[in-house]
């Protein structure tokens, strides 16, 4: 099954995701799909005048280009969702207003798409790390119990 | 005119090496992972790339502080990291990477300073000790906190202990 994550570089999450057999939706894929495509030479072009066109499918043509920009990388992940994990407060997830408002929209997205979505916090001690890597387990299992119904 | 289907132009990224001159990259349908030890692993970076060039599979591999970047065609690159991460699976972590290793547009060979995804490496590394012991002890916690003991209640233990007491 394909498992969105939030923030969607997380390694972590990544990880958990792989170990239960299931696929994570990162955006590094999406990251590579652009760096070694034959359009792009290097940042700062790395992004091209199609990104906020496309963008423009998740937010309006008043919503800033970056927010756009950005939107056009989260926008497959948010579609090709199956199931999604969103990790709130997390402190790499901490950027400029663009990159908050473009959150705020993916995790929006995620949630509208009524997938099954599992909300955590980012642990600070190791009692709240044990309890979210046992939460992700057990989502992931019940996703694996999903599959099985089906078929 | 209409573009070639073949030429290098149309099939690979130009990459610029920073002195003028631009190589074709040959990353195409090629992927990326790194391979990060925990900070309780007991196998070295040292030996990961070791272990990963015994397998013999057409890689490139680089030797980095925090364990190693694959790079790949995705079936080689799937079986490297399904059986490094049997050496110590509790404190091996895979992580997705979108450059390939030694890209001149990240490798900090070329630019300097950390290269960007290090510091997100870095805040999740802080974590990796606390993970590695929630996957080795799979368990429910119970996070929430105590409830408040009534006045009333409360005023009765303190009479039973005082009481105790004297």
């Amino acid at each position: 099954m394909k498992v969105a994550i939030f923030p969607p570089n997380s390694m972590i999450l990544a990880d958990m995701i792989e170990r239960k057999g299931h696929e994570p939706l990162v955006v590094q894929k999406q990251m590579q799909k652009k760096v070694t495509s034959p359009d792009l030479d290097a940042p700062p072009f790395n992004m091209t005048e199609q990104d906020p066109i496309n963008g423009l499918k998740y937010a309006a043509i008043e919503v800033p280009s970056g927010v756009r920009g950005r939107m056009s990388l989260f926008g497959p992940i948010i579609e090709e969702a199956e199931a999604a994990i969103i990790m709130m407060e997390a402190p790499y997830g901490f950027g400029c207003v663009g990159c908050a408002r473009s959150n705020e929209l993916t995790t929006f997205s995620l949630r509208k798409r009524k997938i099954p979505v599992l909300e955590l916090d980012y642990p600070t001690s190791r009692d709240q790390t044990v309890e979210m890597v046992y939460k992700i387990n057990t989502f992931l299992d019940n996703l694996n119990q999903d599959i099985n119904k089906e078929e | 005119m209409l573009p070639q289907k073949n030429h290098p132009d149309n099939e690979f990224c130009h990459i610029p090496m920073g002195d003028g001159t631009k190589v074709d990259s040959n990353q195409k349908g090629k992927i990326n992972r790194m391979v990060v030890l925990g900070p309780n692993s007991s196998v070295s970076s040292r030996e990961i790339v070791g272990f990963l060039h015994m397998l013999e599979l057409p890689l490139n591999i680089r030797l980095t502080c925090y364990g190693a970047n694959v790079n790949g065609y995705p079936k080689d690159v799937l079986e490297a990291t399904r059986k490094v991460r049997q050496l110590d699976p509790s404190h091996i972590f895979i992580k997705f990477r979108g450059f390939p290793p030694g890209d001149p547009r990240r490798c900090r060979a070329k630019r300097g300073g950390a290269r960007e995804g290090f510091h997100q490496l870095e805040a999740e590394y802080k974590l990796l000790n606390d993970v590695s012991y929630a996957i080795e002890h799979p368990k429910h916690v119970d996070l929430s906190l105590p409830k408040k003991v009534p006045v009333n209640t409360f005023v009765k233990i303190v009479h039973e202990i005082g009481g105790n007491s004297n």
